[in-house]
């Protein structure tokens, strides 16, 4: 970031003010600062022999510090699962259009989270389809993605 | 005064009344849903509210963050899984009377509980929000810049356990709030030459990715499809003294019900420390000061009342930083701060002078959100206990779709859909790894405002850094800013000899026996 994207694509100082590039340049040094801290202080207690407390650990278990939940070590087959169809989705509504598109979209994920029930599936899949393009379309006036069915 | 009749005549138009009404019964419905809170919710409505005016919008939002406050309280009572940090003391008592056939009357007590601290809140902030804000207007760009400093740094350490990991997550905030057009030279700043984020990067993809995909995959990682929703049973007792509050039984813990409503308006105003916080001390307050302290953990219509009433009354009280200085104290009113920004205002002092009709009109939402908790609370009870029994196959999908189209819905572009994905990941990875997606926020919120008053500085006085030396005001906040950040050190390193003392002797103890 500080040798290549902020001077690259940062205006130039206009001769007056702060430089544009000040406070990117201001963020990406506390980041290195404080990674640099972390880093030293997860060596010193290492080469020490001691642990850092259960609060410094990686992967904090079940931590409910804000209430969101914070569980575990990263799962990329589980990311991935989530992710792909949903960029697929992002690539496919601009060629078979929202309707189809969505649809597939909705079968799948809800295969993925664990729902084996074909008909369940399937009709939730068209309400929730309909509902928001209904919504959208005549609701807030929204164009909807794609080639349009009708 | 005219302002204040205009404003509070504009809360109660048709249209207002209909959106603050609708927004309370979607946050009662959400919040009572574990796992979905009202920061998420708002998060999540954001994108619908373009279609508003800037009041039905903000009231609508208001009321969807007060029910959502309320909703937290159901799953905890019935479940003994609260839809909401802040409901965790509730469940405490709650979940006893539940399981003696009181549960009715528990989300009684919570519900009037809610509503008497959410009055008296709002009370508070129309009564001291302006005059504070009057004083604020005194601030100039260094005091402004040096605020900002300390609120990010304060901010910092929320949602995170290591102050280095909550600064780089601010700093990271901070760097992509910069995206978009530089401020004084209207050329475009970290923009990699993709058009689309010559505007920068919308909020709304950017809070929905965080703050609402995020955590459905990670909610989605521990689902197991065999459970589905919850079924709740044995909670509507058929004797009418197990289902109904007396006016005895309630009134009867008026002082604990002020005292909890003071300490939630206390917690509330200062930024950083949030519901949860207010909603444990006040009842530990209560059950300090309790006749019946025994009671506190099996039951106690005291403990409810106590966490309700505190929490609560952080929903009103942490608006006042945002209205008097303009800086959000926590996620919910970060999410508020960025609608205000969606329709063209700056959150801060200034409102009270360039919007007053509209600020008159939102005190007036406020009030009516807390009477319309009431109603709804008190008629649909039933109705929303069905909530938290909604099967989680069908809840996930609804939210992943919701959060697609929600991020498309703002701009109408499926860039922002790609935004949201991106910041879906990153917000599992901010999770996964301890860092704080709230500092992440605050700061990609404050950043325009923080750069902007910079800018002002440095203009004003001719590049010459001792400027902020010749404004005591300034030069206090930053020492503060800097005493905040050394003390938050010094904590982390103290709490880390104390634990590895504790293990020590444990291990010492363990050796002995």
């Amino acid at each position: 970031m500080l040798t290549w994207a902020i001077p690259t694509y940062t205006p130039a100082y206009p001769g007056y003010g702060a430089s544009p590039a000040l406070v990117a340049n201001v963020s990406v040094g506390v980041m290195i600062v404080m990674a640099c801290l972390s880093l030293v202080r997860l060596l010193l207690a290492r080469f020490a022999g001691k642990t850092l407390p259960a609060e410094e650990g990686q992967f904090p278990e079940e931590a409910q510090s804000t209430g969101f939940t914070q569980v575990g070590r990263i799962n990329l087959y589980h990311l991935a699962r989530f992710i792909v169809p949903s960029a697929l989705l992002l690539v496919a509504i601009e060629y078979i259009g929202y309707v189809p598109a969505a649809f597939i979209f909705l079968l799948v994920i809800q295969y993925f989270i664990g729902s084996r029930k074909w008909l369940q599936s399937t009709v939730l899949s068209i309400v929730l389809v309909a509902v928001l393009y209904i919504v959208m379309r005549y609701g807030f006036g929204v164009p909807i993605p794609g080639p349009q069915l009708f | 005064m005219e302002m204040i009749f205009a404003g509070l005549l504009d809360s109660i138009s048709p249209a207002s009344l209909m959106f603050v009404f609708t927004g309370v019964a979607i946050g009662v419905m959400i919040g009572a849903i574990p796992g979905i809170n009202g920061p998420m919710a708002i998060a999540l409505f954001i994108p619908i509210t373009y279609y508003m005016t800037p009041l039905t919008a903000i009231g609508f939002l208001v009321g969807l963050n007060k029910g959502a406050f309320f909703g937290g309280a159901i799953s905890a009572v019935l479940l003994r899984t609260p839809g909401t940090p802040e409901a965790a003391a509730t469940s405490w008592d709650g979940y006893p009377l539940t399981q003696q056939g009181k549960g009715e009357k528990a989300l009684r007590m919570a519900l009037y509980s809610s509503v008497a601290g959410d009055v008296i809140s709002t009370g508070v902030l129309i009564a001291i929000a302006a005059p504070l804000a009057a004083v604020a207007l005194f601030m100039g760009p260094s005091e402004i810049f040096a605020l900002i400093s300390l609120a990010l740094t304060v901010i910092a350490g929320i949602g995170t356990n290591s102050i280095c990991r909550g600064l780089i997550a601010a700093a990271f905030g901070l760097l992509a709030g910069l995206i978009g057009t530089e401020p004084v030279t209207a050329l475009p700043r970290l923009t990699f030459d993709v058009y689309q984020l010559g505007g920068g990067l919308s909020l709304i993809p950017v809070a929905i990715g965080l703050l609402a995909f995020s955590e459905i995959l990670i909610q989605l990682e521990r689902f197991s499809v065999k459970g589905g929703g919850e079924h709740v049973a044995n909670v509507f007792s058929t004797k009418r003294e197990d289902r109904m509050l007396s006016f005895k039984e309630f009134f009867g813990k008026i002082k604990t019900l002020l005292r909890g409503s003071l300490i939630g308006i206390g917690v509330g105003a200062m930024p950083g420390l949030g519901a949860p916080v207010a909603s444990f001390m006040s009842y530990d307050q209560a059950q300090k000061r309790s006749r019946n302290k025994e009671k506190f953990g099996k039951g106690s219509l005291e403990g409810i009342g106590a966490s309700e009433s505190a929490n609560s009354a952080v929903v009103a009280s942490s608006m006042i930083p945002l209205f008097v200085l303009g800086i959000p104290g926590n996620l919910a009113v970060a999410m508020l701060m960025g609608a205000f920004m969606i329709h063209g205002m700056q959150p801060g002092p200034l409102m009270f002078k360039e919007n007053a009709q509209l600020m008159y009109g939102i005190y007036g939402s406020l009030l009516l959100a807390s009477l319309f908790l009431a109603v709804i609370g008190r008629f649909g009870l039933r109705l929303f206990c069905k909530a938290v029994e909604i099967p989680a196959v069908i809840l996930y999908p609804i939210v992943i779709f919701t959060c697609i189209m929600g991020s498309y819905l703002g701009r109408s572009d499926m860039f922002d859909v790609g935004v949201m994905l991106t910041f879906g990941v990153i917000g599992y990875f901010m999770r996964k790894f301890d860092f704080s997606y709230v500092a992440f926020l605050i700061g990609f919120i404050l950043v325009p405002e923080w750069e902007r008053a910079l800018q002002q500085v440095v203009i004003i006085s001719e590049n010459n850094p001792t400027m902020f030396f010749q404004r005591p005001v300034a030069m206090a906040l930053m020492a503060l800013t800097f005493f905040v950040i050394g003390k938050t050190f010094w904590n982390n390193i103290k709490a880390g000899k104390d634990c590895r003392a504790e293990k020590v002797n444990t291990s010492a103890k363990a050796e002995n026996d």
